[in-house]
């Protein structure tokens, strides 16, 4: 494999795909996180905090920005697992280009790393969560993702070994099922009690849910057509004389 | 007379090199975005001048909506 365009296609996929995502968030999910500020900011004045308006304005500007830079990073981030994942799969997984093959394995991660832990521990605006918990509720939500992702990526190899056996197309997922419903019973809820409006919450749950998820799918879509020009996969050619 | 024969390869192996350094950018970018809490960067001045004085955790700040947005837990 040509290790330098393996990094290289996987990193600009996953930066591209980031940077969108952050610009998307911009319209999409920010109008959601400015009126759950808001909420936060009353709260505030009432408990006698001064805030200069104009000074939090600029703030929330400078926070916007965060956002489309955080996105380049979480998609170099992703996009780095993603190409691992991808490198190591791809001549097992099904489809008679390398865009399908791409799309297939980002939609197994999306639903392995997001649909199922945001199933147990969904995402929340501002003005949900207590400080005071957060390392708490990062470890259940660090444990469930790393029960979701090691389980598929055990079974991933099981399925493997398995062979032309027919029957591990069910099997294999029926474990899978069964280990995150024993997980998803077993594991403590979310402590926090929602005491923002349910419809900013689930506004905001559904919108952030929808850009990442497209997120995913850009990935695996340009990860699949930078594999497909470039080819990382084939050595360089040797001439034997 | 020569004979010259091309190969064309497909090699099996990922370099462990690449996901070396594809796997030290996975921590560190998820750790920033999902997980800092002012541990990295924390004890720095905002670049702009904007967003705070040191010890205020301006880089949890700086990335703090997307946080939200990705589904991490946040405040
Ligand atoms: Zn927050």
């Amino acid at each position: 494999m040509k290790t330098i365009i393996f990094i290289a296609i996987t990193l600009l996929a996953g930066a591209i795909a980031g940077t969108i995502l952050g610009a998307i968030n911009q319209v999409a999910v920010e109008p959601y996180i400015d009126h759950a500020v808001e909420l936060e900011m009353q709260n505030t004045n009432q408990s006698n905090q001064i805030i200069n308006p104009a000074e939090f304005t600029a703030y929330r500007l400078w926070q916007r920005g965060g956002e489309m830079l955080a996105g380049t990073i979480l998609g170099l981030s992703i996009g780095s697992l993603f190409g691992i994942v991808f490198a190591y799969t791809h001549n097992s997984v099904p489809g008679s280009n390398n865009k399908k093959k791409a799309l297939i394995v980002a939609g197994i991660m999306w639903f392995v790393l997001f649909l199922i832990p945001a199933l147990k521990y969904p995402a929340n605006p501002p003005a949900v969560g207590d400080p005071e918990t957060i390392y708490y509720r990062q470890s259940l939500y660090v444990a469930f993702l790393v029960i979701s992702g090691f389980s598929a990526l055990g079974l991933a190899f099981l399925y493997r070994k398995m062979g032309a056996l027919n029957i591990k197309k069910a099997i294999i997922p029926a474990v899978y099922a069964a280990i995150i419903s024993g997980a998803y019973l077993a594991m403590p809820a979310n402590p926090d009690p929602i005491n923002a409006p349910m419809d900013l919450v689930i506004g905001f749950r559904i919108t952030s849910a929808i850009t990442i998820s497209m997120f995913w799918g850009l990935l695996g879509v340009i990860f699949g057509t930078f594999w497909d020009k470039l080819n990382p996969s084939k050595t360089a050619r040797i001439s034997v004389r | 007379m020569l004979v010259s024969n091309q190969i064309t390869k497909t090699s099996a192996g990922v370099p462990r090199v690449a996901v070396g350094i594809l796997l030290g950018v996975l921590a560190f970018g998820v750790f920033i975005v999902g997980f800092d809490q002012g541990e990295i960067l924390g004890f720095t001045v905002p670049a702009d001048g904007s967003g705070g004085e040191p010890g205020t955790n301006w880089a949890h700040e700086f990335y703090h909506d997307m946080r939200h947005a990705a589904g991490f837990p946040c405040h």
